[in-house]
């Protein structure tokens, strides 16, 4: 049974964005892919705003725009829109996110995603609703939709299969690290193209590299039978060694990393001498956290809270436990976090781009955390990035000219509070 | 329903956002699930806000919608305890306004002691520029109270907003002309007011709203309600600019006169110097530059210009009444002023060169059709431009962090003037090194060219989007009679093949307009029905297009 690692759970007033989001990255992974989100304008602004997405090679993903005679209709057409995607991009496969406003119109999607669905292009249906998905979550969705195209491995095959999208240097990373210990890959889910999907059965061991998939994780369980790596996330130097012993662990195969570990702590060694003993506050809501924070503890930094969107007791488990004694919460309020950190005054808060430059603004040194998610920090390769991303807003802010909050150097940027800015930090 | 990519406009909550950032004391309160909180990041991200925007999501999650629990009450406490705004307005999003709740009776079971105002920005009706314009008009209807006049000459400046176009700047411009010409500002709206600057409005003698697309509706009411002067007039150009002038000190005065009397000292229009940053230069640079022979060579390029109706309407005329420069189209994406930017257009843009749509695509392939010299659009028209590799500069909305530069870059008065002169000659391909390239070729400046012989590598997006762009016109004409003009039925979107010979002549076409040249005679052929280019058909074709 999975500890009862505590943390408490407030109302979820806190600055994100929806499910949609992982459309970002997702497109680009799988290429032969075409995200069809099924929405309205809201979801168009979304995107184009929050991924800084600017068509620059005809994007593969698109809004089936919801308008205002379409709200009475039972069941949208999509078929027309389904041709003209695949007449345009040639897609292997296609994914029809759900978004809130057919959510409540309480669309009947695995229905419509089966009526334009064909052997040769498939339309799989993708919860993603901000109704109940926040951020990278739909990746798990993502993935649950595309596991019936995974071949059944047969039970003898045992191996490896890497869970969670990276981009393509990172998952050469992986295979070859395993390849270095003699863990035999099947592949990685998702894998670049829709027809690469790996093999997966009863001796497939699945190995996490996000923390976001626990619903993809327990549907292998019950739908493939396949055993799932319970151990670290692979991230710094502690996790990356953890992962890699526990995960050659399945596979009978005894090795220490130790050393390993101990040269990748000696290599960050300028970053951890600037992480000791400072304060850091998670507001932040990329469902990182919780191995972001194992590993700022580790490296010797004050975790004074960690905030995440979601805790898994079971796909935690591990991180949880290496994170006894910090102060966890769930669905955080804002508002609360911002009185904690007034009272509290890290040295360091790892928030989100909706939030950086305000607590900037008022005197906090912030990490913009989204960048977490767009950087290759998995692995040992990636321990460099990920420890330097957590300074460089520290160091940043020790090089640059100590200006104070004087507001004469905000005095006009923002209307609403002309000058007048109350820093959270005391001087 | 149709296919988007991309949108123009922003959604009516950012709209609403938009002026409740723009305001002291406002905030707005979402009743929306969580992802609608993405329109935050805008302004943190774009206007770089050293605070926290002045709005909260109360999120609406699919736990509540089965339970029917309503958390608005809860987050307007919350909002109230810890942002103490004197109103709050909310809006619904475009999920939850389908569940037909009563906010009203929501709000009322608050308890909330400050206003709050349950604002109908329908999603599906209006979009971010109608919901901003209708929620400012609507607090100025609210608030502003019969009053007094103030002793001295003095000015509403309406329209200036939280992520406006260049709005910190166009302000700055406007308050320099003021300050120069002894007139007082009574109240800046929606930028920086307070609820009790609304209720001020109607001391001010003349109110300025330059911006049709926020701020005049409000003008109009103080001026129907509580007889202010209003001067709608955009000071976009260096005549336009004379022209307002001249306009507001007329209408300050027949205030003055009927306010005060005999013993009204008149306002004056002093030496057009003083208008200068130091007092005795001339007060914009480009009467001058655009008669220099510097100009010459350069007037006579060709611009098509894309965007609100406000910087549509008025880069156009300053383009061809200052500049010189031929117009070869323009339009908006803001369907419901295009008949309002056509009608300013007469004259300047003919019916058939004019483009009223939303979709980018439209836009796209007008300008690979047209190909001019310079582009003024949006940040997608400069995304399509480079796409075409055409020279492109960004004079309206929607933009990108690049058009939230730190100088002072104003579109309005003088110095706007030259800020959009400065920017018009820095994006277009100089006049004299033109000359010379044109006669001696490359000048050394070529890149190695890398685009693959023979297939028209600049091309394929416009002929990939060719049914969108098709299908289109219906639509538009729908909306008010501007068609879009079909390209000319195209049988098969076949890319004719170049010969080793001629491709060898187009390489000594200057590389900057090789793409331009290259696109031409493509089209010049298929029209013709040539499947291959040779050095003949690139020869009639240079004579037939005069390149």
């Amino acid at each position: 049974m999975p500890p009862k690692a505590s943390f408490t759970r407030e109302d979820g007033l806190y600055h994100s964005f929806c499910g949609l989001v992982s459309v970002g990255w997702l497109y680009q992974k799988i290429k032969d892919s075409f995200f069809l989100i099924l929405g309205t304008h809201t979801c168009a602004h979304l995107l184009q705003n929050t991924l800084g997405v600017m068509i620059f090679a005809r994007p593969r993903f698109a809004v089936s725009l919801l308008e205002e005679g379409d709200l009475s209709s039972a069941q949208p057409h999509i078929a027309d829109q389904i041709e003209e995607i695949k007449r345009e991009h040639r897609p292997s496969v296609i994914f029809l996110l759900s978004s809130c406003t057919p959510e409540v119109m309480k669309v009947e999607f695995e229905g419509l995603a089966h009526s334009v669905s064909t052997p040769e292009v498939p339309v799989l249906f993708v919860p993603a609703s901000g109704l109940d998905y926040t951020f990278a979550q739909s990746e798990d969705s993502v993935l649950q939709a595309l596991l019936p195209f995974c071949p059944v491995a047969p039970p003898d095959d045992r191996r490896v299969v890497f869970l969670g999208s990276v981009n393509d240097a990172i998952a050469d990373d992986f295979a070859l690290e395993a390849a270095r210990l003699g863990i035999p890959v099947a592949g990685f889910l998702p894998a670049n193209h829709f027809h690469e999907l790996p093999p997966i059965g009863p001796g497939t061991v699945i190995a996490p590299l996000q923390p976001f998939l626990p619903r993809v994780a327990n549907q292998l369980v019950n739908e493939r039978e396949c055993r799932v790596l319970s151990s670290l996330f692979p991230f710094g130097p502690d996790g990356c060694r953890a992962f890699w012993e526990d995960l050659a662990a399945e596979f009978g195969l005894q090795v220490d990393l130790s050393q390993r570990e101990a040269q990748a702590w000696e290599r960050i060694k300028p970053h951890t001498d600037l992480l000791r003993g400072k304060k850091v506050f998670f507001a932040a809501d990329t469902l990182l956290e919780l191995p972001l924070a194992r590993f700022l503890r580790a490296a010797g930094a004050e975790v004074l809270e960690c905030s995440t969107p979601y805790i898994n007791r079971r796909f935690h488990h591990r991180e949880l436990k290496a994170l006894e004694g910090v102060r966890l919460v769930e669905q955080a309020n804002f508002e609360r976090q911002l009185r904690s950190i007034a009272e509290e005054q890290p040295d360091l808060v790892i928030s989100n781009i909706i939030t950086a430059n305000p607590l900037i603004g008022r005197g906090v040194v912030a990490k913009w955390g989204t960048e977490f998610i767009f950087s290759p920090i998995h692995g040992w390769a990636g321990v460099n990035t990920l420890a330097s991303l957590c300074t460089r807003a520290l160091r940043r802010h020790a090089q640059l000219d100590p200006l104070g909050l004087d507001p004469v150097w905000t005095a006009g940027v923002m209307p609403s509070i002309p000058g007048a800015v109350i820093p959270l930090m005391r001087s | 329903m149709r296919l988007a990519y991309w949108m123009y406009e922003g959604t009516a909550h950012h709209g609403v956002g938009r002026i409740a950032n723009s305001m002291r004391g406002v905030h707005a309160v979402f009743h929306a699930p969580q992802g609608d909180d993405y329109v935050t990041t805008i302004f943190t991200m774009l206007e770089r806000t050293p605070g926290f925007p002045a709005m909260t999501t109360s999120v609406v999650s699919g736990t509540d919608l089965a339970r029917g629990t309503i958390r608005l009450p809860e987050t307007l406490r919350q909002v109230e305890a810890s942002k103490r705004p004197d109103v709050i307005v909310v809006v619904a999003s475009c999920s939850t306004i389908l569940l037909q709740e009563n906010l009203e009776i929501a709000v009322r079971s608050s308890g909330v002691g400050c206003e709050v105002m349950v604002f109908d920005a329908n999603p599906y009706r209006m979009a971010e520029t109608r919901a901003a314009d209708g929620l400012f008009t609507e607090l100025v209807r609210r608030y502003a109270a019969p009053q007094a006049l103030t002793p001295r000459p003095s000015v509403n400046i309406l329209g200036p907003s939280s992520l406006g176009f260049h709005a910190r700047h166009d302000l700055i411009a406007l308050r320099r002309m003021l300050r120069v010409l002894g007139v007082d500002i009574n109240v800046v709206a929606p930028w920086g007011a307070a609820i009790d600057d609304l209720r001020r409005l109607p001391a001010a003698w003349v109110t300025i709203a330059p911006y049709r697309e926020l701020g005049r509706l409000a003008a109009e009411h103080l001026q129907a309600q509580f007889g202010v002067p209003a001067l709608c007039e955009a000071p976009i150009g260096v005549q336009p600019t004379l022209r307002w002038l001249n306009a507001l000190v007329e209408q300050l005065n027949q205030v003055g006169a009927r306010a005060a009397g005999p013993a009204f000292a008149p306002v004056t229009l002093p030496p057009l110097t003083a208008f200068s940053l130091d007092g005795m230069s001339a007060p914009s640079n480009v009467p001058w530059f655009a008669r220099t022979a510097d100009m010459e060579s350069f007037s006579g390029k060709t611009a098509f210009v894309f965007g609100d109706a406000t910087h549509t309407v008025g880069v156009v005329k300053f383009l061809a009444d200052e500049l010189g420069m031929p117009i070869v189209g323009a339009g908006t994406y803001l369907l419901k002023e295009a008949d309002w930017v056509r009608e300013q257009l007469q004259g300047y843009v003919a019916d058939e060169q004019f483009l009223a749509t939303d979709e980018f695509q439209q836009v796209a392939a007008r300008l690979a059709d047209l190909r001019p010299e310079l582009v003024c659009g949006t940040q997608m028209e400069r995304h399509t431009a480079r796409r075409y590799d055409l020279n492109c500069m960004v004079i309206a909305p929607p933009t990108h962090i690049e058009n939230h530069l730190l100088a002072y870059r104003p579109f309005l008065g003088f110095d706007g003037a030259d800020v959009i002169a400065d920017e018009v000659y820095t994006t277009c391909t100089l006049g004299m090194e033109k000359h010379l390239i044109d006669l001696f070729g490359d000048a050394g400046l070529e890149e190695a060219e890398t685009a693959p012989v023979g297939n028209g590598a600049l091309t394929p997006p416009v002929e990939r989007a060719e049914p969108v762009a098709h299908a289109a016109p219906a639509r538009a004409s729908a909306n008010g009679g501007a068609v879009a003009v079909a390209p000319p039925p195209v049988q098969t979107v076949i890319t004719p093949v170049w010969t080793h010979e001629a491709e060898a002549m187009l390489k000594k076409v200057p590389f900057f307009v090789r793409g331009r040249v290259r696109a031409n005679v493509e089209k010049y052929a298929r029209e013709r029905g040539h499947a291959e280019i040779t050095a003949d058909v690139l020869l009639s074709a240079k004579e037939a297009l005069g390149a």
